[in-house]
């Protein structure tokens, strides 16, 4: 996965190198184990910071430069992403993990202000206005969703010291990411997915993959003093299982595979006519452009900037020996001592790729991942839990160093005085050790009911070979029954933990995020708000209406209170008597 | 000075029941901690170790949603050993206090101002139980031992509110104010039992010294007293947090306005769970007026009886208090036993106690139905609140209505035993 990296920087150098408006796209195809395929699509433009500031845009898209402009953004990140990156088979991450998000929407970015609250309003108008470009509720970011944080991301960017930046980041761990958030993504592109490697985009494939994740980085890179670009980056990774993505449409159903085409073990003792054990498939799948993305791509866009750095328009990253077959009027590049070839692309000729099926080849090696994290809740019970957080460390001689952010909802109370490690040595001992051991550094922020959420950030060195467990308790709060959504018993989403590893010999830190979690809440019965007001109303109004019927009343003995009674009832019938005949001695008078 | 062996044996059982029950079962505090019937948001000691935590740490412990108790108790558990690993230390100091508010209870039953006051002396003043009884009662009192072992921070209020009254009952008012201060300044609503105190005061004041001061002057000047404590208690937590309005607003402004609405046994939770939101403040002020309301009309009713005035002002808050527990409940139940010589008079006692043991004993059945097995709802623990203040208050009626009858009953000798009805 290198590869990747190197090319970015390449890409990086060309873009910086030309110092001037550019547009730049590329598609890199991986087969990952056991029948995946990574696509990774990136787009980036350019344009000089003068005419961004001018409102003069080219490549750049016009709709999302002024949103930055009116909130004072310098340097932007927005990620849509779903599924699973499983890292145990597929290995390190695409572009090192810097280009995902969290399940759902992440959001960061800085925001130039000269103090917190107007940041936090720029922010606001920040995610408000995204929210109507991208289709996203980003405007559901509010003070409970956002946090500062304070190690866990650097500028990407090269910002000048006298900029007072602020860093916000905000999650939406339950946003559902689908078609109505490519359609606008794809409208920033200067050609908007009608030609160039975007023409694949189509949400019916890039939301039935394994695991997507879409892109926005923007900022500033500049080569000099006064020689600053505004570089937008867009990018979509998608993992596709191929066998699933080349079902026809129109045919959607998987069906066995005929016993006839079978490939039985025949050493089994029960091998014969009619029992059979399958054996694994050895050949490697077979697959074009066309039957995964159910299109080919449209030509080359026309806006990219040079026929130079089309040669790299669609690169493949896959073992030397395997048969590639292109469309004719692609020129292809093999890259030397690397496993990656390049083709450029057509203009306005539709181009395909076509990799046959193919007896076992050898495999690209893939990277391994410098860590390993997984997050989860445990605990039982609506009323209390306990957060449960492994990291492993794969290697031998080298210790980890990262840094843990987690955003907790304001409805899950941590209680950090809890928080206790044990740790899985080399020799496979379990031992409980004392936190400081191995947390460097902890900043925590706790949240304030309604008002924000909790941040807590440790900076964690890990031994090698070794794992580590991180558990703390917590306590679910029970929340007023408006505030519950209208699927209350399903529960409650828990943004991704973000976890950022150092890694110094790339200067670029390394990115992982745990799967967001799921978490049930008590609920009151939503069916009976009078209920309640009245049944606990009328035990109050027992209790004071007893209470004060003794305190106000005198007593008397019973034969005094016959008595009482007695007179009070002959006193009454008089008195009615008396008024009876009142109101006919008015009467008469009146007639008179 | 003799040791009284009965006292003694009473305290040592309670002292040797909570260390032993600490031994046998090792697991049964943190358990205690965390039911829903002890431990309240504004007492609850995890919530304390977590203030702790942050504290100890250098970082304001009000700067987040978790602790609203008073920040004295900071530093005074600093200097506890860590509950988590040397749970011992802070057991036996929970005990401790125990016997201290039992001490406190003995004083105020062998002065014997709940059978005789200035203004009043039962006719029934022989039917009592002596100090030593009282004590028992409380301590063996199974809400007063899952408070201790829960460890909730309401038993430093209780102390307070028994050493106020233990002060006032020997004269001691200077103390008694300060005491009450003491329990104002760590939970709020002791405050509502300054009028029946200081009458309280007052009338020992006036039984000693045969001269009576004038009462207005001697109201004020207690109040101020009362007022000056709950300043220096502030001035200190100040100087420990430093922060006054987080202070006040993490602590009696939680109190207040009750943002957390975790279940309680008390009435207000699901009432503002349920309640629309624009009816939320309304009901707020509704609920606290009704609160305060009995503070004054029980004085005037029973101006004779100050000391019953607070018992039963114990009471209503252990109903009706935004936060309530069943150590409010042991408190209450610690100060009826003072008034044994009304008992006969009452009307409910098996009703009332039937529907008491009922919600005891079903509430925490419920609670699981709701919370962990999942086949019952919130109705199912919010119904047991229901029956719990039922029977609460009607013990309470009860026992007012016990001590008017009695009251009538001096005042009419004659009419002693006979049949009465109220007009």
């Amino acid at each position: 996965m290198n590869t990747f990296f190197l090319l970015s920087l390449i890409l990086v150098a060309l873009s910086v190198g030309s110092a001037a408006s550019n547009y730049h796209e590329n598609l890199h195809l991986q087969p990952l184990p056991p029948s995946n395929l990574l696509a990774s699509f990136n787009f980036k433009s350019n344009t000089t910071q003068s005419s961004f500031e001018k409102q003069h845009f080219q490549y750049f898209p016009r709709a999302l430069g002024q949103i930055l402009q009116h909130a004072n953004t310098r340097e932007l990140h927005l990620r849509f992403t779903s599924g699973r990156w499983d890292s145990e088979s597929w290995g390190s991450r695409p572009w090192n993990g810097a280009k995902e998000g969290g399940t759902g929407v992440e959001l960061w970015a800085w925001i130039e202000a000269p103090d917190d609250e107007t940041a936090f309003s720029k922010w606001i108008t920040l995610t408000q206005s995204l929210s109507g470009l991208f289709c996203a509720s980003l405007n559901f970011i509010d003070s409970t969703r956002t946090t500062q944080p304070v190690v866990s991301f650097d500028p990407a960017g090269d910002h000048s010291p006298s900029e007072n930046l602020h860093l916000l980041h905000g999650t939406l761990p339950g946003e559902v990411v689908c078609t109505e958030n490519l359609t606008p993504f794809l409208k920033l592109l200067p050609c908007k997915g009608k030609a160039g490697v975007a023409s694949l985009l189509d949400g019916h494939k890039l939301f039935d993959a394994a695991w997507q994740s879409m892109s926005i980085d923007v900022r500033p890179v500049c080569s000099g003093p006064e020689e600053c670009l505004v570089q937008v980056d867009q990018t979509v990774d998608i993992v596709l299982d191929i066998e699933r993505s080349k079902r026809p449409r129109g045919n959607p159903i998987p069906r066995p595979i005929p016993g006839d085409k079978l490939v039985c073990d025949t050493s089994k003792s029960y091998h014969t006519r009619d029992t059979c054990y399958p054996l694994e498939q050895t050949a490697e799948q077979g697959w074009s452009i066309t039957e995964l993305f159910g299109r080919s791509i449209s030509g080359s866009c026309p806006l990219t900037d040079s026929e130079s750095s089309n040669e790299d328009a669609v690169c493949l990253h896959i073992s030397p020996v395997r048969e590639v077959r292109s469309s004719p009027d692609s020129v292809e590049t093999k890259w030397t001592n690397d496993f990656t070839r390049c083709f450029s692309l057509p203009p306005s000729i539709p181009f395909d790729l076509t990799v046959p099926e193919q007896a076992s080849a050898a495999h690209v090696p893939l990277d391994q991942p410098v860590l390993h994290a997984e997050r989860t809740i445990v605990g039982h019970g609506q009323e209390r839990g306990g957060m449960r957080i492994i990291f492993n460390n794969p290697s031998n001689e080298k210790s980890v160093d990262f840094i843990y952010f987690e955003t907790l909802p304001w409805f899950l109370r941590p209680y950090i005085h809890t928080l206790q490690a044990t740790m899985t040595g080399p020799d496979g001992i379990r031992r409980q050790v004392p936190t400081s051991e191995i947390i460097k550094e902890t900043f925590y922020r706790p949240g304030v009911d309604r008002e924000r959420g909790t941040q807590l950030e440790l900076a964690l060195s890990l031994p090698p070979a070794s794992t580590v467990t991180l558990t703390y308790d917590f306590e679910k709060a029970i929340l007023r029954y408006t505030e519950y959504p209208p699927d209350a018993n399903r529960g409650f989403n828990v943004a991704p933990a973000v976890i950022k590893v150092d890694a110094p010999q790339t200067g670029r830190p390394i990115y992982l995020r745990t799967t967001s979690l799921l978490l049930p809440l008590p609920t009151p019965d939503f069916s009976m708000p009078y209920n309640v007001i009245i049944l606990t109303s009328t035990v109050i109004a027992l209790a004071f209406g007893s209470i004060f019927n003794l305190l106000v009343r005198r007593f008397v003995t019973a034969d005094e209170a016959v008595a009482l009674r007695a007179q009070t009832f002959r006193g009454r019938i008089g008195g009615k008597i008396v008024a009876l005949r009142d109101r006919i001695r008015g009467k008469s008078s009146k007639v008179e | 000075m003799p040791v009284d062996r009965r006292k003694a044996a009473v305290f040592g059982g309670a002292l040797a029941l909570r260390l032993l029950l600490l031994l046998l079962f090792p697991s049964l505090p943190d358990l205690l901690t965390g039911r829903v019937e002890v431990s309240t948001p504004v007492t609850s000691f995890k919530r304390l170790q977590e203030g702790l935590f942050l504290y100890n740490r250098n970082a304001s412990p009000y700067d987040g949603g978790v602790f609203h108790q008073a920040p004295l108790l900071l530093p005074i558990f600093s200097l506890l050993p860590n509950a988590q690993e040397y749970p011992f230390p802070t057991a036996l100091f929970y005990s401790l206090v125990d016997l201290l508010n039992a001490s406190a209870l003995v004083t105020i039953s062998d002065s014997a101002q709940a059978v005789s006051g200035r203004l009043y002396s039962s006719v029934r003043k022989q039917i009592k139980w002596d100090g030593v009884v009282v004590a028992a009662w409380f301590l063996f009192n199974p809400f007063t031992i899952a408070t201790c072992l829960g460890r909730s921070t309401a038993v430093f209020t209780t102390t307070g509110i028994l050493y106020a009254l233990s002060a006032a009952v020997q004269g001691q008012n200077l103390n008694s104010m300060l005491a009450l201060g003491f329990a104002s300044y760590l939970s709020i609503y002791p405050a509502l039992l300054f009028i029946p105190l200081v009458l309280l005061c007052y009338d020992r004041r006036a039984q000693r010294s045969n001269i009576t001061p004038s009462t207005a002057l001697f109201v004020v000047k207690h109040f101020a007293v009362f007022l000056l404590s709950i300043a220096g208690l502030l001035g200190i937590s100040l100087l420990i947090i430093g922060d006054l309005f987080a202070l006040i607003s993490a602590t009696y402004g939680f109190q207040l306005l009750v943002p957390d609405l975790t279940p309680n046994i008390g009435l207000w939770w699901y009432f503002f769970i349920e309640i629309f939101d624009s009816f939320r403040d309304f009901f707020l002020g509704v609920f606290w007026l009704h609160l305060t309301a009995y503070a004054g009309s029980l004085t005037v009713r029973l101006r004779r009886q100050p000391l019953f005035v607070v018992t039963s002002l114990l009471g209503i808050f252990a109903v009706f208090k935004p936060y309530p527990s069943i150590s409010d409940a042991s408190l209450y139940f610690a100060l009826l036993p003072l008034y044994r010589h009304i008992f006969p008079l009452m009307r409910y006692t098996f009703f009332s106690v039937s529907a008491l043991l009922y919600a005891s004993l079903l509430g925490p059945a419920f609670y699981h139905l709701w919370i962990y097995a999942g086949s019952g709802n919130a109705n199912f623990f919010y119904a047991i609140t229901l029956v719990w203040s039922l029977g609460l208050s009607l013990v309470i009626a009860d026992t007012i209505f016990a001590a008017l009858r009695d009251e009538w009953e001096q005042e009419n000798p004659d009419q002693r035993g006979r049949p009465v009805k109220q007009v």
